[in-house]
Order: structure tokens, then C-alpha cells, then sequence
């Protein structure tokens, strides 16, 4: 009877979504499955909020798959709505990018290799609101966040991290569970990391918070040079493998690697470069150089 | 276990099996299973009567458990108990009325609720101590509890056959208490309460029923004896017990049970408690329902049968396109409801709100909510509006929760948009957490 249960919808950072790689499933085979996030999140569904700023067909005028991007403050929700979703697939249809959205979905996996998990929401339900909404969202998901990263800290100082511990010290079940599965998964605590992300996000509803200058002339050359970077690595991908669109991992590897930036970093330049018409995406996981 | 109390378990093993296997060899293996893998004697009678082939529904004779043992996955189980509370409900099954039975059985190690399915072929009331033969466990709200189905048996026992439960009243704060629960401490104001009088098998009885409440949530209670209770005293309740009605834990106590009506300042006024205590859903979801809960949460969704709705004059069903599912095409009368999703981030039920609550979101009524229908030739724009209304909307909903096998239900008696202060909250978290 649990399984007739409704999924909670977890407000969860696309950072914290995006980085996860561990699947579980449920010993019954209709049991759902759930991304398990490095903190411990066991996401079946997301209740997301934030700026859609892309949205696309790629399916067929007859079969539309509508997917686009919604960016919070620490990265972008891929998603995606097609003839299973019909409501959804309809307001995605009718939004004129950027806007406002609340987006409710089931979270689907994509694995183009045996390391890269690529997460997407699959949208039961995108609905246009307001900066006020956004701002509400940030700061629920940035209360759910504390306390994962109370929950992990917690679980960082057992010598083996217990369920049953954890669950005394007054955590939900759920949650603890997810806490176990993904110490064993992650093996780290990436503590500092989302304790800095959580701020940030909480600074942005302020009103005295400022845009990060990436305006600034500096910094744009800089960036101009990384994007050429970037390009170069696709089209090196595309003259060896003789084919159009490379996986989005791989030259994100290999550019994080050869430039010493962040995985965040390589996001946005990929962003700017989509922005510029200079990359596109065929697939989700996929990019090609325009020409 | 010794070799005397075992026999009678491997002459049950050797029935189920006909005799095909020997005597010594269901030993043995009896033996295997107890001692080298340490598994309880009811799985392993099951998976003997397997291993060779045999139906383990066929085993007749089942160890017998105590009450904290049983993990709710039982088939069979048999127990020795005493009856703390029975009652009888009237349920429709198939169409056909019929009674059954609920309650709680205690021993020495603690209670467990049950259902008796079959009228009750031995005369059993409160307080008699039983021995329940084939009885079958399963979960509700992740509890366990006692089914006695038609393969049961039910004896009446002696009374000192069951130890006594002796344990320390366990203190416990309102929002905690769980069915099954007994000898509890509890402390609360009364903020309603009324006097019934009820039908017992024992005649006719007063019952004094109400609500009581502290900081941390609201429980409903009867109490079984006249103990002067007034809306607004605070009391100390020791003993008592906890039985649900669709996941609605509630307080029972009597003559057995000492109440103290104390002089308690800081407790908050009763007007003051009837508006606090928020839940989670989560935690709503493990207590299995509440009385006027109050929850904090977003509407994620609106489900069809929202809005404008028509039902059937007879039953009040809702009717699908101008037919009632019994009684076939109806001129059917309007109605104005909402059926959404209500998920605060830990857990998520369905809320239903009424004509009146739906009216007050929409901001008119349900003749202008026709006349836009009809001008629109559409009935899907209410819910359309109300969709526009509601879904993303931070609300503090207020509401009785009850649960069943599909989860947690919520009929809203009040509904407001909740204004929320995002900068100063956000203030606040940033200065907590940069210590
Ligand atoms: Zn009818």
C-alpha cells in the first residue's frame, strides 16, 4: 500500500540535482526509482522555480517533445514534456522565453557512458508565476538544503553512518535513508561546498545582492578566450570521431582539465556559446559546433 | 526452546508435509534453521514445509508471539492478550452491512491494535484476557496490527495467563502520540469538549469527548468517566490508551486512568493553541492523520473533478457527463469544489476544499461560477481559474487529516494564502548559519 503513496516533490538546488549520480530502486519491481543526491536527497520528484530561458521542439510538429532549460542560482534544470505530459507540453508550448516558472516533474536519467549520469525533469506540470514565487522557492529549497547538510554533518562524525542514529536525532526517515545510501555512494562529504552554495542563493533574494560582474571587460575577455576553447575541443571531437554532436561530458572533461576551471564554470560558457549561436545541443547530452 | 515444546512443532510440520518426511529428518533440519542460521521458529516451520514441497498454509500450529515481536507481515500468528478497548463499527462490504470489531490487545511487552472480521463467536469484552489462534499481521501507517479473519480462533483464557503491563507512565507530547500507545503522561489544555451519551455493550454511558491540545499539536480524547472536565483546565493525564479512526489518533481514558486538573500559567490560552501547532506532512504521514492540523505547503496540482462539478440528487456522486455511476443519467446539481495537491517538501496529501472555501479563493459564487461556464461553453474554467489561483501559492491550510491505502486526506475548514517575508527569513538563515 506505501507505493500508492504520492512522491514528495523535493525543492532541491539544480547544482545539488545535477551532481548526483547514484539510481536506487525499491525491492518491489513496481517500486519508483530516486536519484540519490550527494546529500542525501532520494528525489523521485522536484518542485522547481526559477527562469526559463530556453524552450525548443524537438520532437515532431505532429509529435512535439518540447524541452528547455529553467536556471536557478547554482545551475539549470533540464526539462522536457511530450505526449505523456500533454498539460505540460502545452504551457511549455505557449511560454515566450525569459519567464518566471514553476515546474512539478518525475526526475529521468540519461547515461551516454558508464560515468556520466545526465539529469532532466520530466514535467508533469510548468506554470508561469512571479519573481515573488521565485524568491519564496529559494528560500524553501535553501531550508531543505540546511537541513541535509545538518543531516550529512551528522553522518560525517558516525564512524558508521546508522539510519536508526540518525532517525533518533529527530531526521525523517527518508531522509536518513538517503544520508546512508549516499555516504556509501559518494564517499565524501562535500560539506564547505553547499554550505557556500546554500548562501549564495539565500544573498541573491536580497535586494542589495549584485548580478556577479560578468559584464566586466575583463572577465568577458577571459571568458572569450575560454569560449574558444571550448569550441576547439568540440570540433577537435567532431574531425575525430567524422561526426556531428559529441558528448557534452566529454569535452567537458577534457576542457576542465586542460583550463583548470570548474564544472559550473564550463556551464556557463556553454551557455554563453548557445547564447552566441556559436553551439547547439541536438540531444540532450549533446553539443555541435553551428556550422 | 527445549525438545518437549518443540515436539508438537514437527508433528505440525509432518501433517503439513502428509509424512512424507521422517520425523528425525524435520529435526534436524529443525535444528539447522533454530540454531546455525538463528531463525525464528515460524520461518522456519514455513520454509521446512517448502523446502519439501509442502504449503506452509498448512501448518496449524504457530509459535506464539508477543506483542512487541509481531512485525506485521505474519500470516498466522498466534497470541495470548488481554482486551484494553473493543468496539464495534458498522462497515459496508459488497454492498451488504455488516459489523466488525475493533480495538487494542495488550500483554507484558506492550499493544497492538486489531481488527476482529467475523462477528464475534465468543462473547469477549473489555478487560478479558484471550488466546488468538490463526490470526494474520499486516501494516497500516508502518504499525502493525492483528487481523482475525474467518480461520480464526478465539479462546478465553484466565486471567493470570497474561502478565500485566508494568512500565512507567511514558511521557509524551501531543504531536507524538501513536496508536497502540497506553500508560501514557500527557499534559494538556481542554479546548472543546461535550458530553454524549453512547451505547455500550455494558448499556448506556456517559462519555465526555473533546479536544486537548499543547504547544506541539492537538489530540481528540474520550474520556470514559466523569472527571469534571471543563473547556480550558489544564489537566495531567497518567494511563489512558490510543486507538485510531482512519489514522486520527485519539486519547482514551477512564476510571483506571488518574486525571489532575492542574493550575498551569504557561500553557497558552485555549484561543491561542487552537491556532498553532503546524505539522509537516511527513510527520502527519507517520502519525497517520490529525484532528485540525494546520499545514504550511504549495499546491503542486489540481486534479480533474475540480471546480465546477455536478452531482447526483440521489447519492451526491459526482456525475460524468450527465450520469451518475449508480443511478444512470440525473439532472445534476452544481457544485463548487477543489481536489489538489497540497506538498510542503517532506511529504504530500490531497486536500479537498468545499463549496464555501472555493467560493472565497475564487472570489465569487457558485451562480456567477454557471453563468461564466455557460458563457464560455466550458466547464473547465473554473478549475482553469483556480489553477491560476492556487497552484505555486504558499498556503497555511487548516483541516482534520485522515488516511487510508492511498495516502493522506485533508478537508480543508480553512484556507489562506500565507504572506511570507522571503528577505527576512533569508536574513535570518544567513545570520544562523554564518557563526
Ligand atoms: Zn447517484
Amino acid at each position: 500500500m506505501s507505493m500508492m503513496k504520492r512522491e514528495v516533490a523535493w525543492r532541491i538546488f539544480a547544482d545539488e540535482l545535477n551532481n548526483s549520480t547514484l539510481e536506487t530502486r525499491g525491492e518491489d519491481e513496481r517500486a519508483p526509482t530516486y536519484i540519490v543526491s550527494p546529500l542525501g536527497a532520494k528525489v523521485n520528484r522536484v518542485y522547481a522555480v526559477g527562469v526559463l530561458t530556453e524552450v525548443d521542439n524537438r520532437g515532431t510538429p505532429e509529435e512535439p517533445l518540447w524541452q528547455g532549460r529553467v536556471s536557478d542560482p547554482t545551475g539549470t534544470f533540464f526539462i522536457s514534456a511530450g505526449r505523456y505530459q500533454p498539460e505540460a507540453a502545452t504551457s511549455l508550448s505557449n511560454i515566450d522565453p525569459p519567464k518566471f516558472v514553476a515546474v512539478v516533474g518525475k526526475t529521468s536519467t540519461y547515461r551516454p557512458d558508464d560515468e556520466t549520469v545526465l539529469i532532466s525533469i520530466r514535467a508533469e506540470l510548468v506554470k508561469e508565476v512571479n519573481d515573488e514565487q521565485r524568491d519564496l522557492w529559494i528560500l524553501e529549497a535553501a531550508k531543505s538544503l540546511k537541513t541535509r547538510l545538518e543531516a550529512m554533518a551528522e553522518a560525517s562524525r558516525m564512524e558508521d553512518v546508522s539510519v536508526q542514529e540518525l532517525i533518533d536525532l529527530g531526521y525523517d526517515p527518508t531522509l536518513a535513508d538517503g544520508i546512508k545510501a549516499a555516504s556509501e555512494h559518494y564517499q565524501t562529504y562535500p560539506l564547505d561546498r553547499y554550505w557556500s552554495i546554500m548562501k549564495d542563493a539565500l544573498r541573491y533574494v536580497l535586494p542589495e545582492y549584485e548580478e556577479p560582474t560578468v559584464m566586466d571587460t575583463a572577465d568577458e575577455g577571459l571568458d572569450e578566450e575560454l569560449m574558444e576553447r571550448v569550441l576547439e575541443v568540440v570540433q577537435e571531437l567532431e574531425e575525430e570521431t567524422e561526426e556531428v554532436g559529441v558528448s557534452y561530458e566529454q569535452v567537458r572533461d577534457i576542457v576542465v582539465e586542460r583550463e583548470d576551471i570548474t564544472m559550473t564554470e564550463f556551464e556557463e560558457l556553454v551557455s554563453k556559446l548557445r547564447l552566441h549561436g556559436k553551439l547547439m545541443e541536438p540531444a540532450l547530452g549533446q553539443i555541435q559546433s553551428a556550422y | 526452546m527445549n525438545e518437549k515444546e518443540l515436539a508438537p512443532h514437527i508433528e505440525d510440520i509432518n501433517r503439513a508435509l502428509k509424512e512424507k518426511v521422517s520425523s528425525e529428518q524435520i529435526e534436524e533440519e529443525l535444528q539447522k534453521f533454530r540454531d546455525e542460521y538463528r531463525i525464528s521458529l515460524g520461518d522456519a516451520k514455513r520454509a521446512i514445509v517448502k523446502k519439501f514441497g509442502g504449503d506452509p498454509q498448512d501448518l496449524f500450529l504457530n509459535p506464539e508471539k508477543k506483542i512487541n515481536e509481531i512485525r506485521g507481515d505474519e500470516r498466522s500468528l498466534d497470541i495470548k492478550a488481554r482486551i484494553i478497548a473493543i468496539q464495534d463499527k458498522e462497515i459496508e462490504l459488497d454492498g451488504q452491512p455488516k459489523t466488525i470489531f475493533y480495538g487494542i490487545f495488550g500483554d507484558d511487552t506492550g499493544t497492538i491494535p486489531f481488527t476482529l472480521w467475523e462477528s464475534k463467536s465468543v462473547d469477549i469484552e473489555k478487560g478479558d484476557t484471550v488466546h488468538v489462534k490463526n490470526a494474520y499481521a499486516n501494516t497500516w501507517n508502518d504499525q502493525p496490527q492483528v487481523n482475525i479473519g474467518s480461520m480464526a480462533g478465539i479462546g478465553i483464557l484466565d486471567d493470570d495467563e497474561v502478565p500485566p503491563f508494568e512500565r512507567d507512565p511514558q511521557v509524551c507530547d501531543i504531536k507524538d502520540i501513536r496508536e497502540g500507545m497506553r500508560n501514557l503522561m500527557v499534559t494538556g489544555r481542554i479546548l472543546t469538549m461535550e458530553k454524549k451519551v453512547v451505547q455500550t455493550d455494558s448499556g448506556e454511558k456517559d462519555l465526555f469527548s473533546g479536544v486537548l491540545a499543547d504547544e506541539s499539536g492537538k489530540i481528540q480524547f474520550s474520556a470514559w468517566h466523569d472527571f469534571q472536565l471543563e473547556p480550558e483546565q489544564v489537566i495531567k493525564l497518567v494511563g489512558g490508551y490510543v486507538r485510531s479512526w482512519r489514522g486520527i489518533p485519539q486519547l482514551n481514558f477512564d476510571e483506571n486512568s488518574e486525571v489532575e486538573i492542574i493550575d498551569d500559567q504557561e500553557l497558552p490560552s485555549a484561543d491561542t493553541l487552537q491556532d498553532s501547532s503546524t505539522m509537516t506532512i511527513s510527520h502527519l504521514a507517520r502519525r497517520g492523520g490529525a484532528v485540525d492540523a494546520i499545514v504550511d505547503a504549495v499546491v503542486i496540482d489540481i486534479k480533474t473533478g475540480s471546480g465546477l462539478i455536478f452531482r447526483c440528487p440521489e447519492c451526491n456522486r459526482v456525475v460524468q457527463k450527465g450520469a451518475c455511476r449508480i443511478h444512470g443519467k440525473v439532472d445534476g446539481e452544481a457544485d463548487l469544489r477543489v481536489k489538489g495537491i497540497l506538498d510542503d517538501g517532506t511529504g504530500a496529501l490531497t486536500m479537498i476544499m468545499t463549496r464555501e472555501l472555493t467560493e472565497n479563493i475564487l472570489g465569487y459564487d457558485l451562480d456567477k461560477a454557471k453563468e461564466l461556464a455557460r458563457d464560455r461553453m466550458d466547464q473547465d474554467v473554473i478549475k482553469d481559474e483556480l489553477e491560476e489561483l492556487l497552484i505555486a501559492q504558499p498556503l497555511r491550510v487548516r483541516g482534520n487529516v485522515t488516511s487510508d491505502e492511498y495516502g493522506l486526506m485533508l478537508v480543508a475548514s480553512d484556507v489562506k494564502f500565507k504572506k511570507i517575508d522571503v528577505e527576512e527569513e533569508a536574513r535570518k538563515l544567513l545570520d544562523e548559519v554564518s557563526v
